[in-house]
């Protein structure tokens, strides 16, 4: 079987990684994705003769909150590939749980955001801003999913690769980390844009 | 040893500009002046977390002509919106 080149040796016409190059190649793609939906927040606001008081429809505390779990996940995520540097997998596992951990209660928190809208009656087709913001919370949702089932495999089976090959199992990680920071990159933005301004 | 405190004090400086931007939504500025200041709170927190998480600072040259193209395409996105509507934001033509 050919093994994939490049995973750990830098490619000496690019000075990277094949992975590294990757991600942030997708990553390129998935800023243009989400500039999108911004853009057309950005269309839909500035061309409306009324815009709802956002705060008033959204819970700023729940945001907020949701705000300090992923800005936490990050540093767990960063702190579980400085471990494997470090050669100490016993730590790796630990902030790798945390990370996972911290995925999911942002979950549950925008789901429990999720259902105090839809209590009250209000869904996408209430208004342009509820429109938006259940597509771009719901987008951003689907990929902290995405995160947290690749960082689950990174946790569970996947890990057998610290014993075999550790330095590409570490470029593993590191690489799931710089997606998992962007989808922390997107909601920092997402936070002021649908809650507070 | 030392790059986790830089990444503590990262996530503390991330923080307490979350504590910010939340407090300055709080001050009744006007729009154009709460909009500026929470974008710009932002995009200081996102840099934070590209270079030092993201570990984009030292990173090598080839990473960031994609990335120079990326921001190139998404300011035109913008722009775009901006020129379509200009007169609502800025007023109409004198």
């Amino acid at each position: 079987m050919t093994s994939i080149p490049y995973t750990t040796d830098v490619r000496p016409d690019t000075g990277l990684t094949n992975p590294k190059l990757g991600i942030w190649l997708f990553l390129a793609s998935e800023v243009m994705l989400f500039g999108s939906l911004f853009s057309a927040y950005a269309l839909l606001r500035s061309g409306a003769p009324s815009w709802p008081d956002q705060s008033a429809i959204v819970s700023v505390p729940l945001a907020t909150l949701n705000t300090v779990i992923l800005i936490s996940s990050s540093v767990t995520m960063v702190l579980a590939w400085a471990a494997l540097t470090a050669k100490r997998v016993d730590r790796y596992r630990i902030f790798m749980g945390l990370t996972l951990l911290l995925g999911a209660a942002f979950l549950v928190v925008k789901a429990i955001e999720y259902s105090d809208k839809l209590a009250l009656g209000l869904v996408p087709a209430t208004n342009n801003f509820l429109g938006l913001y259940f597509t771009l919370t719901g987008l951003h949702a689907l990929h902290v999913v995405g995160g947290l089932v690749v960082n689950a495999y990174l946790l569970g089976p996947g890990a057998r690769m610290w014993k075999s090959e550790p330095e590409r199992f570490t470029n593993r990680v590191e690489v799931a980390g710089i997606y998992w920071h962007f989808v922390d990159v997107v909601w920092i933005f997402l936070f002021p844009v649908l809650y507070l301004l | 040893m030392t790059h986790v405190r830089g990444y503590i004090a990262v996530f503390g400086a991330l923080l307490a500009l979350t504590l910010v931007t939340v407090g300055v939504s709080y001050l009744q500025l006007p729009v154009a002046s709460t909009v500026a200041l929470g974008l710009s709170i932002a995009a200081i927190k996102a840099t934070l977390v590209v270079l030092f998480f993201m570990h984009l600072k030292g990173e090598r040259p080839m990473i960031f002509w994609p990335l120079a193209l990326t921001v190139f395409l998404f300011a035109a996105l913008f722009a775009f919106v901006f020129w379509t509507e200009a007169d609502h934001i800025v007023g109409p033509p004198l």
